[in-house]
């Protein structure tokens, strides 16, 4: 690939966003690193391939390289399927820059050889931007991410109805022993009572204050019952209506693991 | 000087920038529960567009602007769907994909079943290309996804722009022909989401405008443009299936026409028969479930055609926004139902003006502008099928395809509006008008009225989040029961299917339904749990849980989803009796596998 520095440095970036990709622990440098590696690397070394020494217009190239690039990442995943590996970060951290090193080859030996008034053609120049441009450019941009950071973001919705869930589940295997949660989605804090009974005759109360979006979990053993499965019912009370079960979840330990 | 100013590519972007804020204040207010004017979100959506419009109509911009503005404008209107969603996919067929995704995440291969859409894991193209993007970046499904949609809707755009550009020999005629089809009543949300049809679409656009320059390529470039082709052809074939078919038969087409019309350049056949090759290769080797479940749909929508040509059945009232759960849904208003039909009204103008001046310079005629052609006729009488009740979708699916005809014959319409001659910046503003009223018109012909703008799924109170039922019991289930399958009513299975990573049935196929939103237990729903080993049962009691675009979102006071079903949807798992896993109020969670 000696003179096609277009296609060499192409084969650098892949290797090297390739092991950042699989190798660095931080989200977004991953993101920057696999995002040229996924969607224009692999187009751009086979659109090269293929086009050889013929001219293209920047605008189709890069068009062409991204477009080739996502028929690439499909139909890679379709060949990195056939092998017992399979989709995995490694494979595809493998398998895209060989397609970008065997296609710039490929491109390589397709291109006449190099002289600097070809070498000079290939760049693509762009403008440069007026100062009050980029300013206005920059705004825009600001504004464009505010949207965007505005939309992810949770609001206050006063109208939303809120709720409150209680749930029950064995901790373990041994089904000896029952985790009881309760999560509020209210709006405002909340108190309740929470009844857990094992069987006809044990009980236990707890006093439960939740702020929104808050969860509390309680453990509770459940001693087994020589003579079947014992019955566990927790029940949620609101204070304004002691009375009336709010929330109730029930379970009969050690389950059975059949459908009826 | 001043026109000059606002008309500058910063200005645009910022105005398009200022729309998209817009859009996403409107979004936030509603989310917010605090029922915004949609007029904010309307305006947002013609700020980013009428700018754009205005400027891509004038004969100053070089091609190289036009192309910016063109990216401009579908990347800020992709943002508008992007700023709909917030953090978690939200649309029907996005949890369906997100799935497979997660299920190839899971198994590090593709084809693992999908409950929900049985056939979408062998058209794995969409989950595969997602798959190297998480694995490689480490980001959410969501993220990921919304990136490689993005990416392939700049391709779109920009391939759109060639084709056009190409075909009209014009530049200018190319981008108001984009801006045309940003009117297509699936341009906003439909197309944008995460679902395979998101990329197929865009590369059967390159194929085309792949061939037509391999078609003005010298000889021995030829070759070149067939690379893009072929790979393009095969990923389209395993990414979507109606896509893979359309391109088959516009490929067939073509090879006809180069026959009939005797043009004296090689004839396509090949790429028609590798199309249509790949296609029967395909449903046949790896998607034979694809029959299945194209075919009754499509048996389906010719029988409704033809009661409702009969007279057997009533017609289907237009811009009836039916909420399949049957709780009363916030229908178009008069103004924007008069706004779509205006929308479709400029449509068939720009049609008229667009053939005729086509059919005057017929000796320029190439078989793809004549297939174009045909395309724009066939989108109005794809419209015919939105009054049979059973083929409205089928006619809205197959519109997407049709209007890359129709907005490449509006080229032609614009082009003899905008000829020389005086108050041409009049001419300019009515183009611009008529291009802003089809983007919004096809906007509201194109998802329901009532959540144009977002709901809320989730919230804060007192500072911290708080979440939907269903999203709440998706992630109880993620947290506590991976890997559990779970029968649902149809908007709950969706939720916990992705973020909940469940195996999640609901819907017909089998019938869940009626086992979800009975209240009396008949004698074959027990078995049928047992026979597909569902161990887990929602029993959700809102009347909206059935409804896929509004389920799964907080039930907001005096707006929506508060109707309930009868107690007997709970209670009828109670009495057999099962266990109680979770509970929230109007959501009970059975597992039928704990009874005494």
């Amino acid at each position: 690939m000696r003179g096609h520095r277009d296609l060499t440095r192409a084969c650098v970036a892949a290797i090297l966003c390739a092991l950042v990709a699989a190798l660095v622990p931080f989200d977004l440098i991953r993101l920057l690193a696999a995002l040229p590696l996924t969607l224009f690397l692999p187009g751009y070394a086979v659109v090269a391939c293929a086009f050889g020494s013929q001219e293209l217009a920047p605008a189709q190239r890069a068009l062409l390289s991204v477009a080739t690039s996502l028929t690439i990442l499909v139909l890679g995943a379709l060949v990195l399927n056939i092998f017992p590996f399979g989709l995995t970060t490694a494979s595809w951290a493998v398998l895209l820059p060989l397609v970008v090193i065997a296609a710039c080859r490929g491109a390589a030996l397709r291109r006449e050889r190099p002289d600097r008034a070809a070498r000079g053609n290939r760049g693509i120049s762009l403008p440069r931007p007026a100062t009050g441009s980029l300013v206005i450019g920059v705004v825009a941009l600001a504004i464009a991410v505010a949207a965007v950071a505005l939309a992810q973001k949770p609001l206050p919705a006063d109208d939303a109805v809120g709720f409150t869930a209680l749930w029950m589940l064995p901790t373990d295997s041994g089904e000896d022993a029952v985790a009881v949660g309760v999560v509020s989605n209210q709006h405002h804090p909340t108190s309740y009572r929470l009844v857990v009974s094992l069987g006809d005759s044990q009980s236990q109360t707890y006093r439960v204050k939740l702020d929104p979006g808050e969860e509390r979990t309680y453990e509770v053993d459940v001693p087994p019952e020589p003579d079947g499965r014992t019955h566990v019912v927790a029940s949620l009370y609101r204070k304004q209506r002691p009375d009336d079960p709010y929330r109730r979840v029930t379970s009969w330990l050690p389950r059975q693991e059949t459908l009826p | 000087m001043v026109q000059a100013r606002l008309e500058s590519p910063p200005v645009i972007a910022l105005l398009a920038a200022v729309g998209l804020f817009l859009c996403s204040l409107a979004n936030a207010l509603s989310r917010a529960t605090l029922s915004p004017s949609p007029l904010i979100y309307w305006l947002g959506l013609l700020v980013i567009a009428l700018p754009i419009f205005f400027r891509l109509s004038s004969p100053k911009p070089s091609s190289r602007e036009r192309l910016g503005l063109v990216l401009l404008l579908g990347l800020a209107l992709y943002c508008v769907k992007v700023v709909h969603d917030g953090i978690y996919f939200t649309f029907s067929d996005e949890y369906v994909h997100a799935f497979n995704v997660h299920q190839i995440e899971r198994y590090d291969h593709l084809y693992h079943f999908n409950p929900a859409i049985a056939t979408s894991p062998y058209y794995p193209g969409l989950e595969g290309a997602t798959s190297a993007l998480t694995m490689l970046t480490g980001t959410s499904i969501y993220v990921s996804g919304t990136i490689l949609i993005g990416a392939a809707r700049l391709v779109f755009m920009t391939a759109l722009f060639f084709l056009f550009a190409r075909l009209s020999g014009s530049a200018r005629g190319a981008g108001i022909g984009v801006a045309v089809y940003t009117g297509t009543t699936n341009f906003l949300f439909w197309g944008a989401q995460f679902s395979y049809e998101s990329l197929s679409l865009p590369l059967v656009v390159v194929v085309l405008m792949a061939f037509v320059e391999r078609e003005e390529a010298p000889a021995k470039a030829r070759g070149a443009w067939t690379v893009p082709i072929v790979l393009a052809i095969l990923a389209i074939t395993i990414t979507h299936h109606l896509s893979s078919y359309a391109l088959a038969v516009i490929l067939v087409a073509l090879a006809v026409l180069y026959r009939v019309m005797k043009v004296e350049k090689p004839n396509p056949w090949p790429f028609a028969a590798l199309a249509v090759g790949a296609a029967l290769a395909w449903l046949l080797i790896a998607a034979r479930s694809t029959t299945g479940y194209l075919f009754p749909v499509l048996e389906e929508a010719v029988k409704a055609i033809w009661k409702t040509a009969s007279g057997e059945s009533a017609p289907r009232t237009l811009f009836h926004q039916a909420s399949s759960a049957s709780e009363t849904v916030a229908s178009t208003p008069l103004p924007a139902r008069a706004l779509a039909l205006i929308a479709v009204a400029v449509l068939a103008a720009g049609a008229f003006f667009g053939l005729r001046q086509i059919w005057r310079g017929r000796e320029d005629r190439q078989p793809m502008v004549v297939i174009f052609c045909l395309g724009a006729i066939a989108f109005f009488a794809a419209l015919t099928l939105r009054f049979a009740p059973a083929a409205w979708e089928t006619g809205n699916r197959a519109g997407g395809y049709f209007f890359i005809g129709l907005a490449f014959v509006c080229i032609y319409a614009a082009a003899d509006l905008l000829r020389r001659g005086p108050r041409l910046i009049r001419r300019r503003l009515l183009l611009s008008g008529a291009l802003g009223v089809v983007l919004v018109g096809g906007a509201i012909s194109g998802w329901p009225w009532d959540i144009q703008l977002a709901r809320p799924l989730q919230a804060t109170a007192d500072g911290a989040k708080i979440e939907s039922e269903p999203l709440a019991l998706a992630e109880f289930a993620r947290d506590h029961l991976d890997g559990s399958r779970f029968a649902a009513p149809e908007s709950d299975a969706r939720v916990l299917l992705e973020p909940g990573g469940q195996v999640a049935y609901g819907g017909q196929g089998p019938d869940i339904e009626d086992i979800v939103d009975e209240e009396f237990l008949a004698e074959w729903q027990l078995p049928l749990l047992k026979d597909y080993h569902l161990p887990f049962v929602v029993a959700d009691r809102r009347l909206i849980s059935e409804d896929t675009l509004r389920g799964e979102f907080f039930a907001v006071r005096d707006q929506y989803g508060t109707d309930l079903r009868g107690s007997g949807v709970t209670h009828k798992f109670a009495r057999i009796p099962a266990g109680r896993v979770w509970h929230s109020g109007r959501i009970v969670l059975f597992n039928l596998e704990d009874r005494p």
